[in-house]
């Protein structure tokens, strides 16, 4: 068996930024991250799996002569270091003989910092039985609704250890925590099967977002709604006023605003994969993307949320900034190389990368609808017929932005103020600014959740981002509902 | 740079590396069937955007997995760190767990030792490219894009990987994988063109003939005109067609059948497509991706799945096959669609036969709309094409489709010959280009 004694982390990124610096590159940085992650997956009332997985290993940044190399390895060893630190370095010469514009970074203060994820019950201290028994409980209670045929309730738990350091003298060090849990139950009816489900936020703290979250007096709940939804009638096609509830809108806010607010896709860095934005930079500051209702914040400072890590991997501090403000474009996300871009002379520190093995990319930020003034109760009430959503559906968007279609978990019928019966097979379709412009109501912060999001897809080689988008409720007016089948 | 066996690429685990760690991992384990898995991998890209490269990495990620049962009762733990320490450790948190879980009366112990076929998994030129080669196919679309003018957007990558299963019943699988792709999207100006492809070998990428197809769709997307939503006649080009196909792959699992929760419940032996189709899986065909095991040991086979239009085959687990007293499980790692009857050479040939329709290079983001009848909705991207008279006349606005592929491919009108195909959000096919009536585009978007 290869022998690779784990050296002293310090050790081994110092190592690996000697070489970095002796080469003439005028950048360079070195992330070790030892990451623990354990899955626990309930499916129709037994445990399929319990998986506890370590992930370890270190990447290095270099940008030579304004361009990229990226090096990375799983064996944590003073030799590693080194030939991945070489590695780098002669990929970013490789690189840099296809340069037209050089990279340049916006500046940054040197931060030495240590961040620890806050939490009053660490989830990997908890007892197995103890996890997998709710599991089990859960599915039962699911299963004792008549109709219910199939179930699946999890638990998930990260813990990511991290240490960055950079050429600028940038040391950082991070221990984070991130939990999540979930179940669903499927009902057959008729020929027809639907599912209703029940996610905690993936935030970040520690096992009594499980506990809080209260899994056995919501189980009832979702699988009775199972049976609703497989026997409810279907929606007739047309304009819809539409009611979102917070978790609904956190899928929809980052399809369609999210996404285009990312500054590498407006500048074509995704072009290949995940596509460009209709955020083109000339329109930061004149562009209505939606009505004087929408105001929507990036704020990865907010206690508990995903990309609230206390400084991206670039070493950037985390911030607040507006994205749209009374319903006009006004920032990006952004990361050391592309604010410079668009003449911004800082990052807003989105730049994150999925593992040690990943090179960090611009990603959406913690970017969440701001309350409004009304009570759901006044949203729903000044409806005269309109279908009021609840939770992720079905979801696909075009790659500029503009053109998407959403499901959603579950709907029921508004009726002149109302909310009435379930209803199924809802979709409904929009342009992402005529969606956000016929928003004219928001609820207030009374009514405000946080939703998670760990699979982000974006790069090449793919990778998943993590970021949370919170929202009170709000109203669509004049939506265009859609038949949820294809037809004959 | 040398453009192959570049000097610093580390060595993977060998055969014999693993076959020494799995001996180290069952004599250490106190379970009753202890399964380890390996996947060691050393891969790179270099990917490029306004043409010039935007990252270049490259990466080796060793990972063990092991997973200890006693009784029906199992836990898995997992380690990239190969030191005898941190292998120790994984078998005792692997243990742990199992001694904690509850019985899954699902559980199945490890399978007895199998036969393999000896498939061709991996290519040494593919192992031997290095970043310098990567760069060398990179420089040549950029190169073909900035003399059109045109901004160049893509990737190419290269990889190896060690992969090994091994399991106290005394099974032991151990196979190389090679892996190469080369994707592009050409901009001009609005308009965008795409090509892409998959190999084992990093030779077969055919890089200049997928660049010169990306410049001319971008270059025909100059001039766009908007049609209106509605059921139309259609060309999908391979990619397309691998994009649904892809789809209704995915949910033809048996435990979803058998539960009532399936698109094809009710269905095996029954006709869902069109009786000129026939979808086999063909593990030794050197265009697919084809591997010699699963994650669990089993063998891969070449299997027919639908044949003349008929669903033939589910795919099972081992515990829903088992009940069912299927003792060979078919694989679907490299699946190949084929037509029967008269088929066209070539897209050209289609299209020269098409009177009207729209041509489409590529679907984006398809999701399930409705899983009773697996409605699916997705974009059109990247070279959508107003066909008449066997000519393409102008580039269209994209469009968004809502339809089921159970009821599409029942309307074929034609077909080619197969073709390689892959996506971005697919895995590789053989599949041809096809004519479909009444395609369902729901709307249009801006561009």
């Amino acid at each position: 068996m290869p022998a690779h004694p784990n050296p002293n982390q310090d050790e081994l990124a110092e190592l690996a930024l000697k070489r970095v610096v002796a080469s003439g590159a005028e950048y360079g940085d070195v992330r070790l991250l030892d990451s623990t992650t354990q899955t626990i997956r309930g499916e129709d009332r037994r445990i399929a799996s319990i998986q506890d997985m370590q992930d370890r290993g270190f990447g290095i940044r270099v940008l030579y002569h304004g361009a990229w190399g990226f090096a990375a390895s799983s064996v944590l060893s003073l030799e590693e270091a080194p030939r991945v630190a070489e590695l780098a370095i002669e990929i970013a010469k490789g690189s840099a003989s296809l340069v037209i514009e050089k990279v340049k970074l916006a500046d940054e203060p040197v931060h030495r910092d240590r961040i620890v994820t806050a939490r009053r019950i660490d989830p990997f201290a908890v007892a197995l039985d103890k996890k997998t028994a709710l599991l089990l409980e859960t599915m039962e209670y699911v299963h004792r609704q008549a109709g219910i045929v199939r179930s699946s309730a999890s638990l998930w738990a990260r813990r990511d250890r991290k240490l960055f350091v950079s050429t600028e003298g940038s040391r950082l060090e991070f221990d984070l925590l991130a939990v999540n849990g979930d179940f669903d139950a499927t009902a057959v009816h008729d020929g027809r099967f639907a599912s209703r489900s029940f996610n905690t936020p993936h935030l970040r703290m520690g096992y009594e977002l499980i506990e809080d979250a209260n899994f056995l007096a919501e189980a009832p709940r979702i699988a009775s709604q199972a049976v609703e939804k497989v026997k409810a009638p279907t929606t007739e096609p047309g304009l819809y006023d539409l009611v979102l509830d917070p978790e609904h809108l956190s899928l929809t806010m980052h399809e369609s605003c999210g996404h285009p607010s990312e500054l590498d896709r407006a500048l074509g860095y995704e072009a290949n994969y995940a596509g460009t934005s209709f955020l083109t930079t000339e329109q930061r500051g004149t562009f209505r993307y939606g009505s004087p209702h929408v105001n929507l914040v990036a704020d990865n400072r907010e206690p508990e949320t995903l990309a609230a890590t206390g400084y991206d991997d670039d070493g950037v501090a985390c911030q607040q900034w507006d994205i749209v403000r009374d319903g006009i474009f006004v920032g990006y996300c952004t990361n050391r190389e592309v604010a410079l871009k668009i003449g911004e002379t800082r990052s807003r520190g989105s730049n994150r990368a999925d593992s040690w093995g990943s090179v960090p990319i611009v990603r959406i930020a913690n970017i969440g609808l701001e309350p409004g003034a009304a009570t759901l109760d006044e949203l729903l009430a000044d409806v005269k017929r309109g279908i009021y959503i609840e939770g992720h559906g079905s979801y696909s968007i075009d790659q500029r932005r503009y053109n998407f279609q959403f499901g959603g978990d579950a709907f029921w019928l508004i009726e002149n103020g109302k909310r009435t019966y379930m209803v199924r097979d809802v979709i409904y379709h929009g342009i992402t600014p005529e969606f956000w412009g016929s928003c004219d109501g928001v609820a207030d912060r009374s009514h405000r959740r946080r939703y998670g999001f760990i699979t982000c897809g974006k790069g090449q080689p793919g990778q998943s981002g993590w970021m949370t988008h919170a929202a009170s409720h709000a109203r669509f007016r004049n939506v265009n509902v859609i038949e949820g089948r294809s037809g004959s | 740079m040398s453009t192959t066996g570049h000097k610093t690429w580390p060595k993977l685990t060998s055969r014999d590396e693993f076959q020494f760690i799995a001996e180290q991992v069952l004599k250490r384990s106190t379970g009753d069937h202890t399964l380890v898995a390996l996947h060691d991998q050393h891969s790179g890209t270099t990917r490029f955007a306004n043409n010039q490269i935007v990252q270049n990495v490259d990466t080796r990620r060793g990972s063990l997995r092991v997973t200890v049962a006693f009784g029906r009762r199992h836990g898995t733990a997992g380690t990239t760190d190969f030191t005898a320490g941190a292998v120790q450790e994984t078998v005792t948190r692997a243990t742990q767990i199992a001694h904690l879980s509850p019985d899954d009366p699902e559980y199945l112990p490890p399978v007895e030792p199998q036969p393999y076929l000896t498939l061709p998994t991996t290519r040494a030129e593919t192992a031997a490219a290095g970043p310098a080669r990567r760069l060398e196919y990179t420089n040549e679309a950029i190169g073909q894009c900035r003399m059109e003018n045109l901004c160049a957007a893509g990737i190419v990558s290269s990889s190896i990987a060690t992969v090994g299963v091994a399991a106290s019943t005394g099974l032991f699988a151990h196979e190389e994988r090679t892996d190469a792709r080369f994707s592009l999207t050409v901009q001009a100006g609005e308009a965008t063109g795409w090509g892409a492809a998959a190999h084992r070998s990093i030779d077969h990428l055919r890089v200049q003939e997928r660049t010169l197809t990306a410049i001319d769709k971008a270059k025909r997307g100059l001039e766009v005109r908007e049609m209106p939503p509605g059921r139309y006649t259609v060309i999908l080009e391979p990619a397309a067609v691998a994009g649904l196909w892809s789809s209704l792959l995915w949910t033809l699992d048996a435990k979803s059948y058998e539960k009532g929760t399936s698109a094809f419940s009710g269905k095996l032996g029954q006709p869902i497509v069109d009786k000129r189709l026939t979808l086999r899986n063909l593990p030794a065909h050197e265009d697919l991706l084809g591997i010699g095991f699963t994650a669990d040991g089993l063998p891969t086979m070449a299997s027919d799945w639908i044949v003349e239009g008929v669903l033939k085959q589910l795919a099972y687990d081992r515990f829903t096959a088992k009940v069912r007293g299927i003792d060979q499980i078919p694989t679907l790692d490299a699946p190949c669609l084929s037509g029967s009857g008269a088929s066209l050479p070539g897209l050209q040939e289609l299209i020269k036969s098409t009177e009207r329709a729209i041509l489409v290079t590529n679907f984006w983001y398809i999701r399930t709309v409705n899983p009773t009848d697996l409605t699916l909705t997705g974009m059109t991207r990247d070279g959508t094409f107003l066909v008449e008279n066997g000519a393409i006349v102008s580039a269209v606005k994209n469009f968004r489709f809502h339809e089921s592929p159970l009821r599409a491919f029942n309307r074929i009108e034609a077909f080619t010959n197969q073709a390689e195909a892959i996506t971005s959000e697919t895995g590789k096919f053989l599949v041809p280009a096809m004519t479909l009536r009444d395609f369902n585009f729901s709307s249009v978007t801006r561009f």
